[in-house]
């Protein structure tokens, strides 16, 4: 039999016609032409002998140890148990499935929430600016006052009453005043020249927007 | 199809049409006429007995719901090894395939002519079906055991016609390469098989 590197034809039609003809649904023909094969093949012949064998051993009947009416009677139990008990169980389960999934949700929706409000209580503007960032700008016409430090307050406070002054920033590092005319008719020179007549005045400078 | 075949189809058509109408005793006529072929068969996929009793049972129960919606498009028993096969392999997801002990089957249960043969041919089957797949060990119960043709396999298997050529040809592959046909034969290899 050459089942191997050049195939028979008849073997292979052997091989493929071996289970239908121990069905016995084979057509009479390829019966007839199996067993004319079998006669001068004898590898076919030990496959056929093994298919037999194996048809014989497969019909044998099952070994494991099932009584028809006990099963029959556990089924007909089934059939008459109220409407299936599965549902309900797969339904509760779904249900508390679901109201766990709600509960997750309402969750995370309130901790959201309250995220959400602290960071608008904090207002949109950070409290750090980036060395890259340009500082705030002074308002026009501001001048930046240095006193002297035996100034008093009553003073100092006179004096930029009399001029119409109004302290918008400082004193910084080196005790200087940023302030601002109240008045938008006085010039800035003219308010310059008053705080550098002015006694206790050290230094008035107009401030620049770009240094 | 032989005649007997064709007898025993008209006789399951009419269980059936019984059993739409709620004739519980012809479900049992049915139960007790495909218990045997549906043991053996669940038996290639499972040694459990609990497995299989509880399959049977879930494919009757089907098969009692569904007796109404039969059309015939096949034959009944083709239909029914169908929802066997399709509950076997669920069952098989769910519990695994673990065998039982063999002392677990009494020698009782075996009706067999003469034993001795009977378990020395068992022996020499379960070597080799212990090779093959799930998929080969039902095809080889189905084509020699049941004696079923290519197309009602593959509509038992819900698969095509082809799926099932191959699930045969590699099954007896691997049956030729590890069982010797007679006493003194030894194993052939694969490279020589077509």
């Amino acid at each position: 039999m050459t089942f191997q590197t050049n195939p028979d034809r008849d073997c292979a039609q052997a091989w493929e016609a071996m289970p239908w003809v121990l069905q016995g649904s084979a057509p009479r023909e390829q019966g007839q032409a199996l067993m004319s094969h079998l006669v001068h093949c004898e590898e076919c012949r030990a496959e056929f002998a093994r298919q037999s064998r194996l048809q014989l051993a497969m019909s044998l009947p099952s070994d494991v140890p099932l009584d028809a009416n006990v099963g029959l009677k556990h089924l007909l139990g089934r059939l008459d148990a109220p409407a299936p008990q599965e549902a309900p169980g797969r339904s509760r389960t779904a249900g508390w499935l679901t109201r766990a999934l709600v509960a997750a949700v309402l969750v995370q929706a309130l901790g959201i929430g309250v995220l959400g409000m602290k960071l608008w209580s904090e207002g949109s503007l950070p409290r750090y600016r980036t060395l890259s960032e340009t500082a705030q700008p002074a308002p026009t016409g501001s001048i930046r006052v240095v006193p002297d430090a035996s100034m008093k307050l009553a003073d100092w406070d006179a004096l930029l009453h009399a001029i119409g002054l109004q302290v918008v920033g400082g004193p910084n590092d080196v005790g200087a005043y940023t302030v601002v005319p109240q008045d938008s008719t006085s010039t800035e020179q003219h308010v310059l020249q008053q705080l550098r007549a002015a006694h206790g005045i050290r230094l008035a400078e107009p401030v620049t927007s770009t240094p | 199809m032989n005649d007997a075949d064709t007898d025993a189809d008209a006789t399951d058509r009419m269980l059936l049409q019984r059993m739409s109408t709620g004739d519980r005793a012809a479900l049992a006529v049915l139960y007790r006429g495909y218990h045997g072929r549906l043991c053996r068969f669940l038996s290639r996929l499972t040694r459990r007995p609990d497995i299989i009793e509880e399959v049977i049972n879930d494919c009757f129960w089907i098969a009692w719901q569904k007796a109404g919606n039969f059309h015939g498009d096949s034959r009944v028993s083709t239909w029914i090894m169908g929802i066997a096969y399709r509950c076997g392999l669920k069952a098989l997801r769910q519990h695994g395939d673990e065998p039982v002990a063999e002392d677990a089957v009494p020698e009782s249960r075996v009706p067999a002519h003469n034993p001795d043969e009977d378990r020395e041919l068992r022996d020499w089957l379960g070597k080799g079906l212990v090779h093959l797949s799930v998929d080969q060990r039902v095809v080889i119960e189905l084509v020699y055991g049941v004696g079923h043709s290519l197309d009602d396999v593959a509509a038992i298997m819900q698969c095509p016609v082809g799926t099932v050529k191959a699930r045969l040809f590699h099954a007896r592959v691997k049956l030729r390469n590890v069982l010797p046909s007679l006493a003194g034969d030894s194993p052939m290899r694969e490279e020589n098989v077509p």
